[in-house]
Parts: structure tokens; C-alpha cells; sequence
């Protein structure tokens, strides 16, 4: 498919093909919002264990498997691809496809560091072909909803938000390429760009610099801060406090919460706002709800920008929240904030 | 109840705040253990309590037991030091003092005259910071190694000095009252309509981040919009909203919630009550220097853009 065509010569919607690099746990979220499309075809699974791709492969219908994206590329009825893999290789794999002329999705982040991050928007703005990154929580219905009310005007212009999603260990063991800053890139890229990319999405303003700070609760021997607080500020004077936590105990913990105050109103998402709070023997919890499913929506956007609509979530976006995630992990190490510009220039 | 006979000096606070008629003198009056008996500052607002307005403090003193300091900010430590000299036990409004130099001669004074000098960190004794100080202190969530807290007043007159110094020094005095953890050093980021997001670093490793900040009057009315705490422990987490205990009304017009527990500042008389009586001291002057010497450093680092020290 060509980039921007968006139907064959009879105006029927031309099926995608996608090619999916990485066999892990995200991937099967991809995978399976994949299969609920008729407009969708999956063309092969890449993973650089041959093991995992066959398996892949098979349980996903028999399709083609490789260990090498060079040679799944070449695959004939190859659209686009999403990148599924560890941070660290996102934006080699990504250059090569950009090379290759196809369109991507590439989970978050978009890189490791926003000089990658750059390298890899510039070669998709060369090769004329769609770069999105999954900044899956835009598509969630709380993402959306808050950012409905905010374009609607309900609170007036966004002067604070606090954005806090905060969870128990659900990490493997120190095996865990996460856990590798040098993989992951850290916290603040592996997660918290999830909630530096929403809250600049919700208030809408260019974000100036970052104050950020980590801890360790699970172990003071992990590489990695478990949890984090990120002070952002943008350039219209707004702040936005993000929190996200790995390390919170009952390791079953699940919360997340919003506040957003205006000039004109205060918005507030408690953590058991969407769900109904069961007591059991394990203790409170909330019953899981029927909801949009947030990577099926994230799809069907991507499918959108490859057949030539505007991208919901631009590589530009992709990169900006990789320079706020990279000027989190400085402010950590140097206990000072950090200017965007220093991290982008 | 043994009767204490109050004085009431001064009806001044940052800007246009009268706390004296507002919040003390009405508690004050709704307690058995007090009788207030003069006023100084203002004949106006003493009349309109109903109470013998005395133009010189220091003859007001002798026919006092305590005093409640509603002096302008930057005259709190003369009236103090006048009043603590005499042997005079204090309630003294929020900020105790603008320094933190101020605020040890305040301390010093109240020490070395053996009476009761209570800053009016009212929210301390609010029921659901009462029982979630009483959890932690008792192991309910492990440690603690952080705190989230939200102070968002809704409408209400913008102070003139600022939110910080003027909102801060209650979720500052209610996270140490939680933790029993000092504040190490602190970074500001300061925001858009006097939002301000406090970034603190405590003794044992403890982070908060505190937001403060006045925003537009919502339906109900004036008052506080968010006010909470979330305490993540080595074994466990513990929410605190101070909107508990309360109800809510709906109605085909409005929206309102209503309060169900005590009064903060009533809580507040009565531990004034009981420090001078038992000699049972909770909250003192000791409060007051913590909290001012963090806000001095607040300020310091909202200047400068770097993290600052707090003095010990």
C-alpha cells in the first residue's frame, strides 16, 4: 500500500497488512486487537528467539515467522509493522523500517534517548510513510473523557494536573530486561512516558522543563526507580504532578487517579470512580468493567494514518515524550530540574 | 472545667483574613472551658462579638489567662513576646512567624515561660488525619517512604503574600504530623493562578509532593475543593480524604456536601484547653519553627529554581 491511499480503484478498503516484531506480552495485546478487524491481516511475527516466533506464529494461525526483520520485510502484502520488542531496540528496528518504506507503531517509548527519538521522526518524514508511537492510554475511556471535558471548556484552562497510576510488582525477576536501564532506559521512559504523553495531550501546552524523583520501595538493589514523581512545567505557567509506582504494597494494588483543576472548574477521576468496589476475602477491590478496549482504538487509528488521515499520535508527540521521560531520569540523577531544550538541543 | 479567661488580640491576617472572628472566638465561645473577656485591635469587630474592646495589651494581660494572637503576620513576634513574657499561654493564627528566626524566639519565649504556646494547626486534629496518624504511628502501612497531598481551595480572596506561605503550612504540619518525619530540603515549582507543587524530601528517605493553590469558587460554595493525603508504606497504603465524614445533598438546584464530624478548630481549643490544664502538650511552638523553616525555604527555592536546604 502506498502511503495516503486509502482504498483500491472500486473504493473498497484495502486490507493491512501488519507484521508484528516481538513475541512478548504486549504484543499479544496488539495480536488481539489485530484479529477483531476485518481490515486487518496479520502477515508474520518476528522475535529474535526462533522458538518464540514459531509459537507465536503458530498459535496466531500459522502464519510466516523469522528471527530476522530484514528478511520478514520482504514478505509480500507487508503494510506496516509494530514494534513490540525491548525499548532499546525500538529505534534501530524502526529505522530499518522506515528503509524499508513501510508504515509503524512502535510501542512506547519511541526510543531511549531524544536524540533516537529525533533520528527516527526525521527518517519517517523522509520516507514519506507513518510513524506512530502507542501511547496507548490516549485511547483509554479515561483518557478520553478527561480529555473531552477539558476541550469542552468544563473546567476553563488547565492550571494543575495530577496524574497517578500506581501499582504492585508485576515485573519477572531480575532477569527482567526492564529492570536494565540501559534497556528500558529507565522508569520514567519504560512507564512514565504513558503519563507524561497524557498530560501534555490533556493540557494541550508545550512542556518547558522537568523535576523528578525516584525511589526504590521493592529493592534498594534495583537499577531502576520503581516509583517516581514528575513535576512538570509547561509554558503557559501550567504544572502537572505524574506519579507512576511499581512499588506499591499490597503488590495486588491498582489505583489510578486524576485531578485537574482549572480556572473555571476541578475535575476529579477517584480510583474507584468506574467500577464498582468488591470486599472480599483478599480484601477491597474493584470489579473489572466492560470498556473500550484501548489498543482495538489505537489500531484503528493507525489503520486511519496509514491510509492517510492525520496520526492520533504523531512521531513529533512520540519524541517529545521521550525528551520529557530522558529529562526525568537527568533530574533524578542530578536532583535539579532539567529544561527540555537541554535534552532536545 | 476549670475556666480560662481568654483575650482576643488582634483581628489581622494576611490581606483581608479576620481568623479571630471567623474561626476562634466562635470556638472559643462554643467551649466550656473558656470565657473571653476583652479584645484588643479593633472596637468594630470587638463589638460585633459582643466583647469589651481594651486599647493597651499589656493592661488586657493581667485580667487573661490566655491569649489568642490574631496580630498582623509581621507584628506576631512583638505581641508574643509580650504576651509569653507575662506568663500568658498563646493560640497563636497560621503563619506562627514569617521566619524561622522569628518563629524560635517565639519558641524560646514560650520555654523559658513554661505556658502553652499552640500554633493554629487546626487541621492536625482533623478525624481522618487523627486516625491515619494514629495507623501509621501504630504500623497499620509499614514505613512510610512517601506521601501524595492535594490542598486546592475553591473561590475565596487570593492571599496577597501568596499561597505558599499562606496555604502551605497545613498539609507541611499535617504530613509530619502523620509520619513523626522532619522536612530535609524542599524544590518549587511554581505554577499558573498561585498553584504551587511542593517537592519534599523528609528524614528516612521520605518524598512528598504537596500541591497548594486557590482556584475558582465551586457550586456548594467557598471553601476547601481538595484536601487529601496518600501514605504508601513498606506494607500497605493508606487514603485520607478530609471530605470524610461528610454527606452529600443534592437537590434540584445545588449540589452541597455537608460535614459530619467535629470542628478542626473546636479540636483545636480543646487541645489549647488541655495543654494548660494537664500540661499535655501535642502541638507547640515546635510545630510552628518546622513549618516556617521549611516555608523559608520554599520561598528560597521558588526563587532560585534549585533545591533547598532546610535549616535544622
Amino acid at each position: 500500500m502506498e502511503s495516503g491511499s486509502t482504498s483500491d480503484a472500486d473504493g473498497a478498503d484495502q486490507r493491512v497488512g501488519v507484521l508484528v516484531v516481538g513475541a512478548g506480552g504486549i504484543a499479544e495485546q496488539h495480536l488481539a486487537a489485530l484479529h477483531k478487524r476485518g481490515d486487518g491481516e496479520l502477515v508474520g511475527i518476528v522475535d529474535a528467539v526462533a522458538e518464540r516466533a514459531q509459537t507465536a506464529a503458530r498459535a496466531h494461525g500459522g502464519v510466516r515467522w523469522s528471527t530476522t526483520l530484514s528478511d520478514a520485510l520482504s514478505w509480500p502484502g507487508v503494510d506496516g509493522v509494530i514494534i513490540c520488542t525491548p525499548n532499546h531496540t525500538h529505534s534501530d528496528l524502526a529505522l530499518e523500517i522506515a528503509a524499508a518504506g513501510k508504515h509503524v507503531l512502535v510501542e512506547k517509548p519511541l526510543a531511549t534517548n531524544a536524540t533516537d527519538a529525533r533520528k527516527v521522526v526525521d527518517a519517517y518524514e523522509e520516507a514519506g510513510v507513518t510513524l506512530t508511537a502507542a501511547h496507548t492510554h490516549r485511547f483509554y475511556d479515561y483518557g478520553r473523557a478527561v480529555k473531552r471535558a477539558i476541550d469542552a471548556g468544563a473546567i476553563g484552562r488547565p492550571s494543575l494536573v495530577r496524574l497517578s497510576i500506581l501499582g504492585g510488582w508485576i515485573w519477572p525477576d531480575w532477569r527482567g530486561w526492564m529492570l536494565d536501564p540501559a534497556r528500558s532506559g529507565g522508569h520514567a521512559l519504560h512507564n512514565g512516558v504513558h503519563l507524561l504523553d497524557l498530560v501534555t495531550w490533556w493540557i494541550g501546552q508545550r512542556p518547558v522543563s522537568v523535576f523528578a524523583r525516584g525511589q526504590r520501595p521493592t529493592s534498594p538493589e534495583l537499577d531502576i526507580f520503581d516509583h517516581l514523581e514528575m513535576v512538570v512545567r509547561y509554558d503557559d505557567g501550567a504544572v502537572a504532578v505524574c506519579e507512576m509506582s511499581r512499588g506499591h504494597r499490597p503488590a495486588a494494588f491498582g489505583q489510578r487517579d486524576v485531578v485537574v483543576q482549572g480556572n473555571g472548574g476541578l475535575l476529579t477521576l477517584p480510583w474507584d470512580a468506574e467500577a464498582s468496589v468488591v470486599v472480599d476475602e483478599r480484601g477491597p477491590g474493584l470489579l473489572a468493567t466492560a470498556g473500550t478496549d484501548g489498543f482495538a482504538a489505537q489500531l484503528d487509528a493507525w489503520f486511519s494514518a496509514v491510509r492517510g488521515e492525520k496520526p492520533a499520535v504523531s512521531g513529533l508527540d512520540g519524541l517529545l515524550a521521550v525528551a520529557m521521560g530522558e529529562a526525568a531520569e537527568r533530574s533524578i540523577s542530578l536532583g535539579a530540574p532539567v529544561s527540555l531544550e537541554e535534552v532536545t538541543r | 472545667m476549670r475556666t480560662l479567661r481568654v483575650l482576643l488580640a488582634g483581628f489581622a491576617g494576611f490581606g483581608d483574613q479576620d481568623h479571630q472572628t471567623q474561626m476562634y472566638a466562635p470556638a472559643f465561645e462554643r467551649h466550656d472551658g473558656f470565657t473571653v473577656v476583652a479584645a484588643t485591635g479593633s472596637v468594630a469587630a470587638a463589638k460585633e462579638l459582643g466583647v469589651r474592646h481594651v486599647d493597651d495589651l499589656a493592661s488586657a494581660l493581667d485580667e487573661c489567662d490566655v491569649v489568642s494572637v490574631c496580630t498582623r503576620p509581621d507584628d506576631r513576634l512583638a505581641t508574643l513576646k509580650e504576651v509569653l513574657a507575662a506568663g500568658k499561654h498563646a493560640l497563636v493564627d497560621k503563619p506562627m512567624a514569617l521566619s524561622a528566626a522569628d518563629a524560635e524566639a517565639i519558641a524560646t519565649a514560650a520555654a523559658d515561660a513554661g505556658v502553652a504556646c499552640l500554633p493554629a494547626h487546626h487541621l492536625r486534629f482533623h478525624p481522618a488525619v487523627r486516625s491515619a496518624a494514629a495507623a501509621v504511628a501504630a504500623g497499620r502501612i509499614g514505613l512510610p517512604w512517601n506521601v501524595q497531598a492535594d490542598f486546592l481551595a475553591a473561590g475565596g480572596t487570593p492571599c496577597p503574600d501568596g499561597e505558599l506561605v499562606n496555604f502551605a503550612v497545613y498539609p507541611l504540619d499535617v504530613v509530619t504530623a502523620i509520619t513523626g518525619l522532619a522536612v530535609r530540603d524542599v524544590f518549587v515549582t511554581s505554577g499558573r493562578g498561585d498553584v504551587t507543587v511542593l517537592s519534599l524530601g523528609y528524614e528516612r528517605g521520605l518524598n512528598a509532593t504537596v500541591t497548594i493553590g486557590r482556584g475558582p469558587r465551586l457550586a456548594g460554595g467557598s471553601g476547601i475543593g481538595l484536601h487529601r493525603y496518600r501514605i504508601s508504606g513498606s506494607h500497605g497504603t493508606l487514603t485520607v480524604d478530609t471530605a470524610k465524614p461528610g454527606f452529600t445533598l443534592r437537590t434540584q438546584d445545588e449540589w452541597q456536601t455537608g460535614w459530619v464530624g467535629q470542628s478542626t478548630v473546636d479540636s483545636l481549643v480543646g487541645e489549647l484547653h488541655q495543654a494548660i490544664t494537664t500540661g499535655r502538650r501535642a502541638l507547640g511552638p515546635a510545630d510552628g519553627v518546622a513549618v516556617a523553616s521549611v516555608l523559608e525555604a520554599a520561598v528560597r527555592s521558588s526563587r532560585n529554581g534549585r533545591v533547598e536546604r532546610v535549616a535544622s
